[in-house]
Parts: C-alpha cells; sequence; structure tokens
C-alpha cells in the first residue's frame, strides 16, 4: 500500500478537474480577444482587469454574498438534519418536502416565485434577498450531506451523554457535532461553490445596486467572453492556492 | 494663496456638483457600451452609472415587468420589446428637448412600426442576420439565397442561431411571409421546411456563434453581421452574405422604462450616447452599424465601406424589422420545442 | 427532554420557519400558478384552468423528460462511477495533507462554470488539446471533434458534478470503522466480497446523498448541452426557461415544474420502499422524503 501508487490513483481525477482550469487562465495571457488559438504572450488583460472596476466590484459581491449565505445555509442545514434525526415532530415530513422541493426546483421557477414573495414582503432586490435565495437553494445540499453521515450513527452515544447530565446543546456540541465535522464542511464547500456560480435565480432576485460576478460574465455571452474575464478568474484561482497551502503551513508549524 | 483657496473652492464645488449629479441607472447586455465611453459620460458630466447586465432580452423584460419598470432608468431592448414594452406601458415618453442630439440619426431607419413617431425609443445599434460560410468547404454563390443552407455540402456542419424567432426567419422568409407573421397556418407550414433541415445542423448556438466557425467546427450558417465582421478580420476564408430573400433585421434601442427616478440623467445619457464621436466608438467597438449619420464620417473607411457591417440600401429594402408577434409566440415556442425534441 | 428543550425548538424552529417561508410559500405559488390562466399583458390572470396542465400533455413534454432522465441518469452514473473509488482512496489516506487534497477536489470549482465549460470547448474541439493527443497517440488518425456530441455533454456533466458526488461520499467512508473490514476478512470474505457486502451497504446513505445532488440539478443544467451539445437536447431546465422567459406561459412552465417535482419525489419513494423490503431497516433523517 504505497502512499505514492495511491497518489497516482487520485491522479487521474486531479487531471481531469485541473486541466480545464489550465487552459483558462492560459488564455488570460493570449493576445487575442477571443480564446480561439495562440497567438503570444500578453500581461494587457491583467492591465485591462484594473481598469474594470465594475468586474472587480461585483467579483467581491459576490464572495461577500457565498461566504455568508454559505455559513448561513450550513448552520440552518445542520440544525434541520440534526432535527430531523433526532426527534419526532409535527411538521417533519412537511420539512422533508420542503427540502426535496428546493432541490428539485428547476432555477428559473424558483427566482420568479422568490422574487415574487420578496416584492409581496415589501423587500428591495438586493444584497439582502440574493443573500435570502442562497441561503435557501444551498440548505438542502447541507442537509443531504449531514444527514448521510448521521444516517447509522448510534444514537446511544447521545443518550448516554445525557444520562450523564449533559443537556440537549452539551450533548449536541460535544457528542454529535465532532463526529458530523467532515460533512458539515462539506457542506458549506458545496454551499460557497453553488452560490459563487448560480445565474439564474440572482438574476431574478438581485437589484441595480448589487451585481454579481457570475450575473457579468453569462451575460457576456453574446459578444463572447474577453480575456479580462479569464485574468480575473487566474488571479481568484491563485489568491486560492496560496490561502490554502498558507494555511496548511501555518496549521502544521502551530502543532 | 488666494488663488489656491479660490481652486479649492472651485473643486469643492465641483465635487458637490457631481455627487448631486447622481446617479444613472443603466441595465443593458454586458459590455455592450465600451467602458471609455462610460467612464468619458461621468468625466463630463459627474453622473455617476450603475451599469448592470441581462443576456436576452426575454430575461430583461421578465424582470422590469415583475419590479413594475422601477430601479432602472435605461434599458436597452430590441425592436420587438419596444412595442411590447410601450404598449403595456412599462415605458416613459422621451422629452425630446432634452435630447439635442436626436437629430444625427438616419431618418430612413425613424418611426417603424414598432415605434410610431420614436415617442418611446432612440435606435442604439442595428443588425441583420445573414448567411456566412468557410470558402473552403463550401461555394460562397452557392448560398445566395437561404435555401442554400440546404446544400449538401453543409450536411452535418451547419450552424443555426439558438434562437426561436431568427431561425423561423429563414423558413418565413423563403415562403415570402413577413418575418412577423402570426398565422398559425403559416407557421406550421415553415415548421414543415425547417424539419428537413434540422438533420444537417451541428450546432444551434447564438453565444458568439464566431468561435464554432473560427474552430472549423462548422462550414456554414446563419450570424449576426457584426459577429460576422469579427470573425472576417480573423479567417481568410470566411465569406458573408446578405441573402437574396432578405436579412432577419433586428434594432437595440435605448428607452426609459416608466418607474425610473432618475429622468433627467436618463435622458442626459441617451444624448450621450448619440453624440458622434461617441456612437462612432461604439460602431467601431463592436461592428454593428450606426444609425447615426453624422458618425458615419469618423469611422475608418473599412468599416464604413464594408457591406458587411453596413448592409447596401437593397439589402435593407427587401429585408425586415423583427416586430413583436403577440399571442403567437405561443405557436412559435410549440414548434420550437417540437423542431428541438426532434419530433 | 430534561434539562432543556430550547436546542431542541430552537433547531427544529430555524429551519422549519426559513424553510416555510422560503420555500414552502414559492412552491404554494407555482403551485397556485400553474392552475392559472396565461395573460400576455400581466403574465397570469386570477381564473382558474387547466391550460398548464393540458400544454404539457404533450409528446414533446414526454420526450423532454425522457431526454432529461437520461442525462441526468448517466452522469449520476459516470459521477458515481468516477467518484467512489476516488473518494474511498482519499477516505483511506493515511498521510499528510488529507485536507490539501479534499481541498484541490473543490477549488476548480469556484472558477465560473461557464467560463469552464468554454475550456471544455476549446479541449474538445477538432483543433483542441483532446483530439491532438488521440492522433499523437495513433488512437484515431485524423483529428476528431468530440464537440456537440453526447459524449462532450456527459464529460461537461460529470465535470460541473463531480464534488458533490465526491464530497459526501468522503464523508461518509471517513466514517467507515475499520474493525468491520478486517472482522469481514477474518471471516473469510475476499475483498470484492467485503466490499460489496460490508462497505457498499455502509455508505448507501452517501451513495444516495450524492446519487441526489447530482442527478437532481443535471435535470436543469441546460447550459451545458447547450454549449458542449451544440444545443440539440432540450432538458426540462430548458423547457421551463423557455416556458417562462420565451413563450411567458407561466400556467405552462409552473404545471411543468409540478410534474417535475412530483415525478422525483415518486421515484425518490419507490426506491425507499424497495430497498426497505430489502433492508427492512431504513437509514433515519432525511436522505429524500422518507420519514
Amino acid at each position: 500500500m504505497s502512499m505514492l501508487r495511491r497518489l497516482l490513483g487520485l491522479l487521474p481525477v486531479y487531471v481531469f478537474l485541473y486541466l480545464p482550469i489550465a487552459v483558462l487562465i492560459t488564455f488570460a495571457f493570449n493576445d487575442s480577444k477571443y480564446s480561439v488559438s495562440w497567438k503570444g504572450f500578453t500581461w494587457k488583460w491583467f492591465g485591462k482587469l484594473l481598469e474594470n472596476t465594475q468586474l472587480m466590484d461585483a467579483a467581491v459581491n459576490s464572495l461577500t454574498v457565498a461566504v455568508l449565505s454559505a455559513s448561513a445555509a450550513t448552520v440552518l442545514g445542520v440544525l434541520a438534519a440534526v432535527a430531523l434525526y433526532r426527534y419526532r415532530f409535527q411538521g417533519k415530513r412537511l420539512m422533508q418536502s420542503a427540502l426535496f422541493v428546493v432541490m428539485v426546483s428547476p432555477d428559473i421557477v424558483m427566482g420568479v416565485a422568490l422574487l415574487v414573495l420578496f416584492m409581496t414582503l415589501g423587500l428591495k432586490p438586493g444584497f439582502l434577498t440574493l443573500f435570502l435565495a442562497h441561503t435557501t437553494f444551498c440548505l438542502p445540499f447541507v442537509t443531504v450531506t449531514v444527514s448521510s453521515r448521521l444516517a447509522g450513527f448510534d444514537g446511544h452515544l447521545l443518550e448516554a451523554a445525557q444520562d450523564l447530565g449533559a443537556g440537549e446543546f452539551r450533548a449536541f456540541r460535544h457528542v454529535l457535532l465532532p463526529m458530523l465535522f467532515p460533512a458539515v464542511l462539506a457542506g458549506w464547500l458545496l454551499s460557497f461553490t453553488l452560490s459563487m456560480d448560480d445565474v439564474i435565480i440572482s438574476f431574478f432576485v438581485t437589484g441595480p445596486e448589487f451585481d454579481i460576478l457570475p450575473l457579468r460574465v453569462y451575460s457576456m455571452v453574446r459578444l463572447g467572453v474577453k480575456p479580462d474575464v479569464n485574468a480575473l478568474s487566474a488571479i481568484m484561482f491563485g489568491l486560492t492556492v496560496v490561502i490554502v497551502f498558507t494555511s496548511q503551513l501555518l496549521l502544521r508549524r502551530k502543532r | 494663496m488666494r488663488q489656491l483657496v479660490a481652486s479649492l473652492m472651485l473643486v469643492l464645488l465641483l465635487a458637490g456638483s457631481a455627487a448631486a449629479a447622481g446617479k444613472v441607472y443603466v441595465y443593458n447586455w454586458t459590455e455592450y457600451i465600451p467602458e471609455q465611453v462610460l467612464s468619458r459620460f461621468t468625466e463630463e458630466t459627474g453622473i455617476e452609472v450603475v451599469y448592470t447586465t441581462y443576456d436576452s432580452n426575454e430575461a430583461m423584460y421578465a424582470k422590469v415587468k415583475l419590479l413594475g419598470g422601477e430601479g432602472y432608468d435605461v434599458v436597452v431592448p430590441s425592436t420587438y420589446f419596444v412595442n411590447k414594452m410601450r404598449r403595456e406601458g412599462l415605458l416613459t415618453p422621451l422629452d425630446r428637448s432634452l435630447l439635442p442630439h436626436f437629430g444625427n440619426l438616419n431618418p430612413a431607419i425613424l418611426d417603424k412600426p414598432y415605434d410610431p413617431g420614436n415617442e418611446f425609443s432612440v435606435p442604439y445599434l442595428w443588425g441583420g442576420t445573414g448567411i456566412m460560410v468557410n470558402a473552403d468547404y463550401v461555394d460562397p454563390t452557392e448560398v445566395q439565397s437561404w435555401k442554400g443552407l440546404w446544400s449538401e455540402a453543409l450536411k452535418g456542419r451547419l450552424l443555426l442561431q439558438n434562437d426561436l424567432r431568427e431561425v423561423f426567419g429563414i423558413g418565413l422568409l423563403l415562403k415570402g411571409y413577413s418575418l412577423n407573421d402570426t398565422n398559425p397556418e403559416h407557421i406550421a407550414e415553415v415548421y414543415e421546411l425547417l424539419r428537413t433541415l434540422i438533420p444537417s445542423v451541428r450546432v444551434f448556438n447564438s453565444d458568439s456563434p464566431k468561435l464554432a466557425f473560427l474552430g472549423e467546427e462548422v462550414a456554414g450558417g446563419m450570424i449576426w453581421n457584426g459577429e460576422a465582421h469579427m470573425a472576417l478580420q480573423e479567417m481568410e476564408s470566411l465569406k458573408f452574405v446578405w441573402p437574396r430573400e432578405g436579412g432577419i433585421l433586428w434594432m437595440d434601442n435605448f428607452v426609459i422604462p416608466k418607474g425610473a427616478r432618475n429622468l433627467e440623467n436618463a435622458h442626459a445619457f441617451i444624448n450621450f450616447m448619440l453624440r458622434p464621436d461617441v456612437a462612432a466608438m461604439c460602431c467601431e467597438e463592436y461592428g454593428y452599424p450606426t444609425p447615426n449619420v453624422s458618425a458615419l464620417g469618423l469611422l475608418p473607411d473599412d468599416l464604413r465601406n464594408s457591406p458587411v457591417v453596413f448592409p447596401p440600401d437593397e439589402v435593407v429594402e427587401r429585408s425586415e424589422f423583427q416586430n413583436d408577434v403577440g399571442d403567437a409566440i405561443l405557436v412559435y415556442e410549440q414548434y420550437w420545442q417540437k423542431l428541438k425534441a426532434g419530433k | 427532554m430534561r434539562t432543556t428543550n430550547l436546542f431542541k425548538r430552537l433547531s427544529i424552529g430555524g429551519a422549519a420557519l426559513w424553510l416555510t417561508i422560503f420555500a414552502v410559500l414559492p412552491f404554494v405559488l407555482i403551485a397556485g400558478t400553474s392552475f392559472l390562466t396565461r395573460d400576455e399583458g400581466t403574465f397570469v390572470s386570477l381564473r382558474f384552468s387547466l391550460q398548464g396542465y393540458a400544454g404539457i400533455a404533450d409528446p414533446v413534454f414526454v420526450e423532454v423528460l425522457r431526454q432529461s432522465l437520461y442525462l441526468a441518469s448517466g452522469a449520476t452514473l459516470l459521477c458515481l462511477v468516477v467518484g467512489y473509488p476516488f473518494a474511498y482512496t482519499l477516505a483511506r489516506w493515511r498521510g499528510r495533507g488529507k485536507a490539501v487534497l479534499l481541498l484541490l477536489v473543490i477549488i476548480p470549482f469556484w472558477t465560473n462554470s461557464l467560463l469552464r465549460t468554454y475550456a471544455l470547448v476549446f479541449l474538445l474541439k477538432g483543433k483542441g488539446l483532446v483530439s491532438a493527443v488521440l492522433v499523437w497517440f495513433g488512437i484515431v488518425d485524423q483529428p476528431v471533434s468530440l464537440l456537440y456530441t453526447e459524449l462532450a455533454v456527459f464529460i461537461g456533466l460529470v465535470y460541473t458534478l463531480l464534488p458533490f458526488m465526491i464530497l459526501p461520499l468522503y464523508a461518509s467512508l471517513e466514517k467507515l470503522d475499520n474493525s468491520l473490514l478486517e472482522a469481514a476478512r477474518d471471516l473469510g470474505a475476499n475483498r470484492l466480497q467485503t466490499f460489496m457486502r460490508v462497505t457498499v451497504p455502509l455508505t448507501m446513505p452517501g451513495i444516495i446523498a450524492g446519487s441526489m445532488m447530482v442527478f437532481l440539478p443535471a435535470l436543469g443544467m441546460f447550459y451545458i448541452p447547450d454549449l458542449l451539445g451544440g444545443g440539440k437536447h432540450v432538458i426540462a431546465g430548458n423547457f421551463i426557461k423557455d416556458q417562462f422567459l420565451t413563450a411567458r406561459d407561466w400556467p405552462v412552465g409552473s404545471a411543468a415544474s409540478v410534474v417535475l417535482t412530483l415525478l422525483m419525489a415518486c421515484l425518490l419513494l419507490a426506491y425507499h420502499a424497495s430497498s426497505r423490503r430489502v433492508h427492512r431497516h431504513g437509514a433515519q433523517g432525511f436522505d429524500g422524503g422518507k420519514a
């Protein structure tokens, strides 16, 4: 069971995942307006990007919404999963159905329905409505992931903790949560991903004051995607990789 | 010292006026107005442009309608949506006195049925769909008519727009009907005709169709003239043709929704876009013809004289602008789904 | 129960309140709309009608459903085949850097999916990298374009949805008790038997969760068939979007959405009924609409 052999087993999937990213980043340096063929190396798209403050603002807005709504969805989603696992209560079936409906509903349906709802509630389309909508469509993904880990979990452990005098919350905090952690993390990451990528629901629920990145990219299609978007993606990707690796290094040093 | 104080006061005054000038909320296709045009507008007027985007007329309409026309000051619908929004009372009539540059527009392109007298709309850019082929595979003389799309050489190498009005446009033109025909029997006839074209289709694409041509994934198909213009500059073997039956024309227009809050700024913005130098910049950037006559002189010769970008008069005469088809859209939609699902 | 019920109330109440407002209400709106009448001027008018359902009682809609189910189930199966061994190896990873390896799975997905799809277009086209590699290895003699084929659609769907399979699989594989596997071996089971009889059943909740999270979104991902498949597939998401935007026929769009939801719910319930018969005990919690 050599580590190398295992790594080789994982490699094809990583290649599959990263090859398109490599292409995308390469085209950020391509001296051609359209990403058709290689026309020579250039930095100019990065310069163009710096001028394009609207694109940068949209990127920051997207990150803000994604972090906040993924976190909210994780809290609510975990609570829902635990409630469904632990308790019998009225409306349990309704809660399950609601989660299911959110997952099945096509984006356009969710988008239109939520916009109508927000207008009825008197909410102005913008950051808040976007946050509410994103949290909603991320929530079931967290609950499903966490539930799958809860399934088959030995409930006696919790009862034991409670027999020892732990309250519901402490039992949750000290017994359930540590066990659930990988699923909670997975749920957050999936939510963040969903939120960063949503176009159709966001199109309907956001307002003119709050533009987000996927909307700008998506509506570029009519005139072709410009390489400054590739440049932005390259920068964001680079930053992510740097953050991930430095945080790992710091964690390791701490130990 | 006094001079310094005076200039400081001037700066403050200017800053104050800039802040008072406020904002204008523009809702448009992405990158459909060059970045430097927007920043120049802000420099000159102090009005900040908040520019948000959509990807289709249909999506824009649904949103503006649901919001009751509020939130945006300037929107850029195509002809057939101008008509629809106008009839539904979603638009504010324009104040021509605030648009002194309106006179720069080509009278031949004004006062069309979609907006008689241009009470609600100001043309921005227009364009049309014609045929483009790769001469390495297909002889351009074979596609002088839309019928050429059925050519043997295009089997399995054909590109059609992923847009029902455009695709049905081919059949309507071939049958000699109006592009905006609402007669269900005519539409059924056109469906039967188009059904025979579907097996040749390699791709339905309205997302930058030039890429499929440049990658030689397709040998021919329908394409907007602006897209074609950009593609022709990249590849020698591509040829663009305005078909005998005419092209499928559209025009994008500035309108002010009825709930707009910054009416003066909206007019200022539209007027700015009508300035010859600005209109010329937009035309050059995107390769679509400008209806602004005064801008023509400012364009480079090859662009101004390009029959691809500026369709010759006889082409425009035999072509038609897309217009709203009302409830008939349901009939179109039904046949379109049938075409796509291969039933 | 004894000490405090606050946590229970909070956990049920928080999620229930949120879901009622932002999930149940919109669904009620849509279900209601499906029984109204289309109106060219105001989208819908408040008159009861079955036009919405009449509009989808059409062979075209059946064909759309067939194509959607076909693409979505194919994508789910492929994700499972690719994702399971990967998640398995990752979950059993003993060395350093496990967290990094896991994060590396999800990082590509923070780049806009439309841009990534365009990158796939570049890779799969006739003059693209994949074709060049195939020629170089002598697998084909002429450059081939994989673009605008069904294969391209599947590649695109798997590429977009893979982490939604890998992450839940990882979360359920990671807690797999090694002693159970050893016990099975001690009892004389070979590798395959251990895998089929112990590992797979124990990670079934993860498999179901992952499959749901791939299958259901796949029904609506129309930009992938459009960009990679040449727009020749009409899938449910596409059909419904066209009804809402192009045809502006909200009752038909809503009816299609309601029917789709019910159909999926039936599929899941049927699955649970059959698996309960096999296993007798069902998993608890939310894994798709069973109590």
